[in-house]
C-alpha cells in the first residue's frame, strides 16, 4: 500500500492504495467523482478529462503515483465557482448538452481553454476541444457556447 | 513500492535497484495498462524537467510535456510544429519527450523531427552517460539502445540551422490521430551550395528512416545542380524505401514519402 | 415562426451540466445496502464452431459462472419482431463475440481475471464471412412496377455500377450498460442504458418465463443511442437479469470500449448492383440489387431491409423499376438499427448512379436530377403516394444561396494541376417518418397525461432521452396546449411499471407520432380541467385517413405516411500527394417539419450531418480473415472531432406535415442520410476529370490515391 497525498477539489486528501493504479478509477471508486467518465479507457475520447495543476489530463492515463502533490479539479469542485456558471449558461443557450455523457470533461476542457486563452478564436476552440469527442452535436452548439461564454470576461 | 524520486540521482539509484517500469507522462504505458504495474514515477525530477538553451545546443529534459515545450521560445518551431499535431491538449499536457522517444514506437511524431534536426539522446545511469543519435537510440520498433539501469534524461538539438523545414503528418482526422506517414526535413545551404537535406521518414516502417548516403550526394552542390540531380535522387529514395503494410498498405507509403521529399526539396527551391 | 420553435432550456440540462446524472456505471450500493455484483461476458473467439466444453478454473467464493443452462425461460432473445439470437450460445457460436457465458463476483478485477483463465473448447466450421458469398437470406423482397425488362431492352445505353458500404458504428460515448436488481417483492428490476424500455420488457419476460408483471424496466440516463440501444440492450439486459436471478443479487455488465466497438451491433455494410436503362438521353427505367450483411443473426434486419427497399429509387420517379433486396447471413457480427436505417446505402448508390449518368450525358448533375424528382401525388416506389408537396426544387435553391454551389462547381470544373484540389458535390435524400407499413397502427401504442392535483402535469409515454430531447420537447408540447408553464409538466425516464407503451425510440417517430398523441391529450385536458383534482387522459395512435394501406407481402401501399427531405453540399480539397481529403465546408437544407424547438432541431441536424460525414470520410471498421473486428479502438476507429469540419452550417426548409404536431415531422434520421454521397461527389470532382469513380464507403486516402495514379498512369505519367 502507498499513501498518495493530494488535492482534490480544493481539499487536501490523503489515499492509500497502489501507485499504479488510475486516477479515473481512483476519483469515481473512492472519491464519488462520479462526474469523471469512463469513454475508451486509452485517452482517446476525452470523457475522463480533469484538471490537474490546472492543465486538462485524461484521468484514465493517469498513475496515482503521478499525482502526488498535485492539485485536482473535476466538475464535482468546478461546479461551485462563477466560471462554471458562465459556461453553464452559455451551454444552456445554445442548448450544447445532449446526451450529456462528454459533457463534464468538456466543460473542463472549455475552462482549461479559456484559462490558457481567454479570448480564443473559433479555430483555438476547435483545437482546444479536439481532444473531447462528442457524438451527438456535431460541435457547433458547443463551440458558439465557449464562445459565448469567454465573451463574460471571467477567465 | 511507492517511486517518486525527487531528483536524478534518487532516480537512477531506483532504475538501477529496481526493476521499475519508467513512467514520464503516462499516456502510453496506461493504455497498455497492467494493473500489477510497478513504475518508477519521474515527474519530479528537476533535471528532467527544464529546457535550456546556450548558444550551440537546446536541452529539453526528457520529463518536459509537448505542451511546455509548445510555451518555450528556446524550442526550435520544426520540433513545435510537430508535437502540435500530437494527439489532443490533454495528451500534450501529459505526454513527454523521454515517452515518445522511448516507448517503442515508429509513429511517435516529435522523433522524427528530431531525426531529421540531428538531435541527440541523452541517456545517464550511476555508470555515467550516453550521447546518442537518434536513430541509434531508436533501434526498431520496440527496440532501444537502453540499458537497464538507464535512463533518458534529455534531448540534445542544435541550437541553429533548423530554420528550413518541412513537417509533414498524414493522419486519419486533423486532431487525435495516428501517424500513417509522417515526414521531418531540413535543408541548409550556405553561398549557394547546399550544406543539408536531411530527410527522415515515420511511421512507415519498423524504424524511423533516414538515410544519410543518400543526402551526401547533394551536399555541396548548388541548387541548380541538385535540380538536375534530383530525379536519379529521388529514384535512388524509391528503391531504399523498403516499407511495411500497416493502417494503410506499404505501397501507398511509398508514394506518399516520395511525394513529401519531393514537396520538400521544391520548397526550397530544387 | 411558429411560437412552439422558440428554443427553451433543455430540461435535464442542469443535472446534465453538473454531471450529476446518474448513468448506469454511476449507481453505487450506499451503505448496508446490498453489493452491485459485476458481470462480465466470455465471449466466442472464433467466427462458427460447435462449443465442445467450457473449462472453468477455481472459482472463489461468491464468484459464479452463468450460461445457457442458467435460463430460466427462452434463450432466445426478442427483438422486437423475432424470437433472435440467444442470451448465451447453444451448441454453437456465430461470430466473433458471441457471448458464451458471464462471470459474475463483487470484485471486477478478480472477475476478470477468472474471465482470463477460461478455456473454450471448439469444433470449428465453415464460417460466410464474404457477403458477396453469402447465401442465406434473413429477408428477402422483390417489387416493381411498369416493365423494366422492357425498357432496358430496347435501351440506347445501360449503366451499371456497383456500390459497397462499409460498417458504421455508432461510437455513442456512453458504452453498452445494464443492471438487473433482484426486488424484495420478487420482482425484478432492470434498468441501463437503451431507447427502448418496453422491447427491453419483452425480451427480459421471455427469457425469466414470468410475467410482464414480474418485471418493470426502467431507462437510465443514456449517453447517446443513434439506433445503437435499440435492440442490443434487449440482449444485455436479457444476460444481467439471469445473472441476477441465480445470483439473488444486483448484477451490472457495462461493456468497455474495446468489447463495444467489436461486439455491439452495428450500421449494415452493403453491396447494391444499381442499372440504368437510357433512351433518347432519358432514363426509362431502374434496377436496383440491394444486398446488406445481416450479421450472424436476424436482429432488426428486416426491418432495415425493408426501409432501404422502400427507398430504394432516392428522391426520383422512374417509369419503370424492379427492386430485389436481401438481407443475408454471414458469421459476423449482428448488424442492426443505426440512424437512417438502411436508407445511407441506398441513397448513396441512388445519388451517385445519377451524378455517373449525368456525367455519362454529359449534362449537369443537378439539372439532370431536376428531371426526375418527386412531386406531390406521384407514386412511390412502393406505389403508394407522395400525399405532400416535395419542396426540393427550394431548398437546392436555398443551398446555392447558402454556398454558392452553382458558382463553386463551375471553378472546380477547370483543370486543376497543383497539390492542393478542391470540388463540390450535393446530395438530394429522402427519409420515410415513422415505422414502415401499417406497424404503428397494429401496435396502437398510447400515451397518458396525469394532471395531479396541485397542477403539475406528468407524461407517460416510454420514449427514451437520449440526448435528442425528448424530455424537454414532449413537456413543451403539452405546456404549449395547456397554456400552463414549462416548469408544471415534467417528463422523466420511463420506468414500463408506470409508463404507457407509446412505442420504440426509433425511425424518427417520437416527435412526429408520440408528440402529436400528446398534443391531441393536452388539448382534450384542458377541455376538462377540473382544479385540484387529479385527471388522467390517454391517447391512442390512428391511422391518418389519407394513408394507403400498406401490404406487407406484397410490399404496396404507403410505406410511410410522410417524407422528411434534404439537400446538401459538401466542398472539399484534395491533397493530391498524400490523398487526405479536407471538408472545406458542409451545408445541409433539411425539411423535418416544423422544429418543436430550434435548438434542439438544429442539435440534431448538426449532429447527424456530422455523423454522415464522419461515414463517409474516415469511420473504417473491418474484420480479418478470420472474422474479428480489427478496428476496436477509439484509436483506430476514428470519428470527427471539433476540428474536423468547422464550417457544418444546417438550415431548415419547413413543409409543416397536418398529422404531426404543429407540423412537425421526423427529424432524427434525416441529416445523416444524404451526407455520403455529396463527400463522394465532392471528392470526385476534386480528382478532376469524369472518369472517376468513388463508390466505395468510406472513400480513404488510398482509395483517393489509387484513382489519382489510375488517370496519370493512363496519361503516361512515371508516378515513381
Amino acid at each position: 500500500m502507498d499513501t498518495i497525498r493530494f488535492e482534490l477539489n480544493t481539499r487536501p486528501v490523503s489515499w492509500e492504495g497502489q501507485a499504479s493504479a488510475r486516477l479515473l478509477d481512483t476519483l469515481r471508486r473512492d472519491f464519488s467523482c462520479l462526474s469523471v467518465k469512463c469513454g475508451c479507457g486509452e485517452g482517446e475520447c476525452g470523457a475522463c478529462a480533469v484538471l490537474v495543476d490546472g492543465r486538462l489530463i485524461n484521468s484514465c492515463c493517469v498513475a496515482m503515483g503521478a499525482v502526488d502533490g498535485k492539485a485536482i479539479l473535476t466538475l464535482e469542485g468546478f461546479r461551485e465557482t462563477p466560471q462554471f456558471a458562465a459556461l453553464n449558461r452559455a451551454f444552456a443557450d445554445f442548448s450544447a448538452v445532449q446526451c450529456g455523457f462528454c459533457t463534464p470533461g468538456m466543460v473542463l476542457a472549455a475552462h482549461a481553454l479559456l484559462t490558457a486563452r481567454p479570448d480564443p478564436s473559433e479555430a483555438e476552440i476547435r483545437e482546444g476541444l479536439s481532444g473531447n469527442l462528442c457524438r451527438c452535436t456535431g460541435y457547433n452548439a458547443i463551440v458558439n457556447a465557449v464562445k459565448a461564454a469567454a465573451k463574460e470576461g471571467l477567465w | 513500492m511507492k517511486a517518486i524520486p525527487e531528483s536524478l540521482r534518487e532516480a537512477l539509484a531506483l532504475r538501477a535497484d529496481t526493476n521499475l517500469v519508467p513512467y514520464a507522462g503516462g499516456t502510453d504505458l496506461m493504455v497498455r495498462g497492467s494493473s500489477n504495474a510497478e513504475y518508477l514515477f519521474l515527474g519530479r525530477v528537476p533535471e528532467l524537467r527544464r529546457i535550456t538553451a546556450d548558444g550551440e545546443t537546446v536541452r529539453i529534459g526528457a520529463a518536459v510535456t509537448f505542451t511546455e515545450a509548445l510555451e518555450s521560445d528556446a524550442v526550435p518551431a520544426l520540433l513545435k510544429e510537430a508535437v502540435s499535431r500530437i494527439a489532443a491538449p490533454a495528451i500534450r499536457n501529459a505526454g513527454t519527450f523521454g515517452g515518445n522517444l522511448s516507448n517503442g514506437s515508429t509513429k511517435a511524431d516529435s522523433a522524427v523531427a528530431l531525426l531529421a534536426a540531428d538531435a541527440r539522446v541523452r541517456l545517464q545511469s550511476l555508470r555515467g552517460e550516453r550521447i546518442l543519435a537518434i536513430d541509434e537510440f531508436c533501434l526498431a520498433k520496440g527496440k532501444r539502445d537502453l540499458g537497464e539501469d538507464e535512463l533518458v534524461t534529455e534531448i540534445l538539438l542544435p541550437a541553429g540551422g533548423l530554420e528550413n523545414y518541412s513537417f509533414e503528418k498524414v493522419g486519419g482526422r486533423k486532431a487525435l490521430a495516428i501517424s500513417r506517414v509522417s515526414f521531418a526535413g531540413v535543408f541548409c545551404a550556405d553561398e549557394g551550395r547546399i550544406t543539408k537535406a536531411a530527410a527522415a521518414f515515420g511511421a512507415v516502417s519498423d524504424s524511423f528512416l533516414r538515410f544519410r548516403e543518400l543526402e551526401a550526394r547533394l551536399i555541396g552542390k548548388t541548387i541548380e545542380e541538385a535540380r538536375e540531380l534530383k530525379p536519379a535522387y529521388l529514384k535512388a529514395y524509391a528503391e531504399k524505401l523498403e516499407l511495411k503494410d500497416g493502417r494503410v498498405s506499404a505501397e501507398y507509403r511509398r508514394t506518399v514519402c516520395l511525394n513529401l521529399l519531393k514537396a520538400f526539396l521544391e520548397k526550397f527551391g530544387v | 415562426m411558429n411560437t412552439i420553435s422558440r428554443s427553451v432550456v433543455k430540461k435535464d440540462h442542469e443535472p446534465k451540466i453538473r454531471g450529476e446524472s446518474v448513468f448506469v456505471n454511476d449507481y453505487t450500493a450506499a451503505g448496508d445496502a446490498r453489493p452491485i455484483l459485476t458481470g462480465k461476458l466470455l465471449h466466442a473467439s472464433v467466427a462458427r464452431a460447435k462449443v465442445l466444453s467450457v473449462e472453468l478454473p477455481e472459482l472463489p467464493e461468491g464468484y459464479c459462472y452463468v450460461d445457457a443452462r442458467d435460463v430460466p425461460g427462452s434463450n432466445h432473445v426478442l427483438m422486437i419482431t423475432w424470437n433472435d439470437l440467444p442470451v448465451f450460445c447453444d451448441e454453437t457460436v456465430e461470430y466473433i463475440g458471441e457471448a458464451i457465458g458471464m462471470v459474475v463476483g463483487p470484485d471486477d478485477q478478480e472477475v476478470s481475471r477468472i474471465l482470463g483463465e477460461i478455456k473454450v473448447n471448439y469444433e470449428p466450421l465453415d464460417p460466410v464471412l464474404d457477403l458477396r458469398e453469402a447465401t442465406e437470406a434473413v429477408r428477402e423482397r422483390d417489387f416493381g412496377y411498369g416493365d423494366p425488362e422492357k425498357a432496358f431492352a430496347e435501351a440506347d445505353s445501360v449503366i451499371e455500377e456497383e456500390f459497397e458500404t462499409g460498417y458504421q458504428e455508432h461510437a455513442y460515448l456512453e458504452p453498452q450498460g445494464f443492471m438487473a436488481e433482484p426486488e424484495e417483492d420478487g420482482k425484478m428490476f432492470v434498468h441501463g442504458s437503451c431507447q427502448c424500455a418496453y422491447s427491453v420488457q419483452d425480451a427480459v419476460v421471455s427469457v425469466l418465463g414470468c410475467k410482464y408483471r414480474d418485471v418493470h424496466v426502467l431507462q437510465d440516463v443514456t449517453g447517446g443511442g443513434f439506433g445503437g440501444k435499440e435492440a442490443f440492450p434487449s440482449l444485455l439486459a436479457s444476460q444481467v437479469a439471469v445473472a441476477a436471478q441465480k445470483m439473488k443479487a444486483p448484477v451490472r455488465c457495462v461493456y468497455d470500449r474495446k468489447e463495444d466497438l467489436a461486439y455491439s451491433f452495428k450500421r449494415h455494410p452493403s453491396l447494391c448492383r444499381y442499372k440504368m436503362a437510357l433512351k433518347d438521353g432519358k432514363v426509362t427505367a431502374v434496377d436496383c440489387d440491394i444486398r446488406l450483411n445481416a450479421g450472424a443473426y436476424c436482429t432488426l434486419s428486416g426491418l432495415v431491409l425493408d426501409r432501404a427497399a422502400a427507398t430504394a429509387a432516392g428522391v426520383y420517379s422512374f417509369p419503370n423499376l424492379h427492386v430485389h433486396a436481401a438481407a443475408l447471413k454471414t458469421n459476423t457480427v449482428p448488424n442492426d438499427a443505426y440512424r437512417g436505417f438502411g436508407g445511407p446505402q441506398v441513397i448513396f448508390a441512388m445519388e451517385r448512379l445519377m451524378d455517373h449518368a449525368a456525367k455519362t450525358l454529359g449534362a449537369d448533375e443537378v439539372a439532370f436530377r431536376r428531371q426526375y424528382l418527386v412531386k406531390q401525388g406521384d407514386r412511390t416506389v412502393t406505389e403508394g403516394r407522395h400525399h405532400f408537396p416535395v419542396p426540393l426544387p427550394e431548398m437546392i435553391d436555398m443551398l446555392d444561396a447558402a454556398c454558392g454551389y452553382w458558382e463553386k462547381h463551375a471553378a472546380y470544373a477547370k483543370p486543376q494541376n497543383g497539390r492542393f484540389r478542391r470540388g463540390i458535390g450535393m446530395a438530394l435524400a429522402r427519409h420515410g417518418d415513422g415505422l414502415t407499413g401499417t406497424t404503428e397502427r397494429d401496435l396502437g401504442f398510447s400515451i397518458r397525461l396525469r394532471k395531479h392535483p396541485d397542477g403539475r402535469v406528468e407524461v407517460l409515454a416510454a420514449n427514451a432521452e437520449i440526448g435528442q430531447g425528448t424530455r424537454t420537447t414532449f413537456p413543451k408540447i403539452v405546456a404549449h396546449e395547456l397554456g400552463i408553464p414549462l416548469e408544471k409538466v415534467s417528463y422523466q425516464h420511463p420506468d414500463t411499471g408506470r409508463v404507457e407503451n407509446s412505442g420504440p425510440t426509433s425511425a424518427s417517430r417520437s416527435l412526429m407520432i408520440v408528440g402529436e398523441l400528446l398534443r391531441r391529450a393536452a388539448i382534450r385536458l384542458r377541455e376538462q380541467w377540473a382544479d385540484g383534482e387529479e385527471q388522467e387522459v390517454r391517447e391512442s395512435y390512428t391511422e391518418p385517413d389519407f394513408v394507403i394501406s400498406f401490404d406487407l407481402d406484397k410490399f404496396r401501399g404507403d410505406a410511410f405516411p410522410t417524407d422528411s427531405w434534404s439537400a446538401c453540399a459538401v466542398e472539399a480539397e484534395v491533397d493530391s500527394f498524400t490523398g487526405n481529403t479536407e471538408i472545406l465546408s458542409a451545408v445541409g437544407v433539411f425539411d423535418v417539419g416544423t422544429p418543436v424547438d430550434e435548438n434542439i432541431v438544429i442539435g440534431q441536424m448538426e449532429g447527424g450531418f456530422l455523423q454522415g460525414l464522419g461515414y463517409a470520410s474516415m469511420e473504417q471498421m473491418a474484420y480479418d480473415g478470420t472474422g474479428r473486428i480489427r478496428n476496436n479502438s477509439f484509436s483506430d476507429y476514428l470519428i470527427p472531432t471539433a476540428a474536423d469540419v468547422p464550417k457544418l452550417k444546417t438550415l431548415l426548409h419547413v413543409e409543416e406535415y397536418p398529422d404531426g404536431p404543429y407540423g412537425a415531422k421526423g427529424a432524427g434520421e434525416m441529416p445523416l442520410v444524404g451526407a455520403a454521397a455529396a463527400y463522394a461527389a465532392a471528392v470526385e470532382q476534386a480528382l478532376g476529370t469524369d472518369k472517376h469513380r468513388l463508390n466505395r464507403l468510406p472513400i480513404t486516402v488510398e482509395d483517393v490515391m489509387k484513382e489519382l495514379y489510375r488517370e496519370e498512369e493512363s496519361d503516361g505519367h512515371d508516378s515513381i
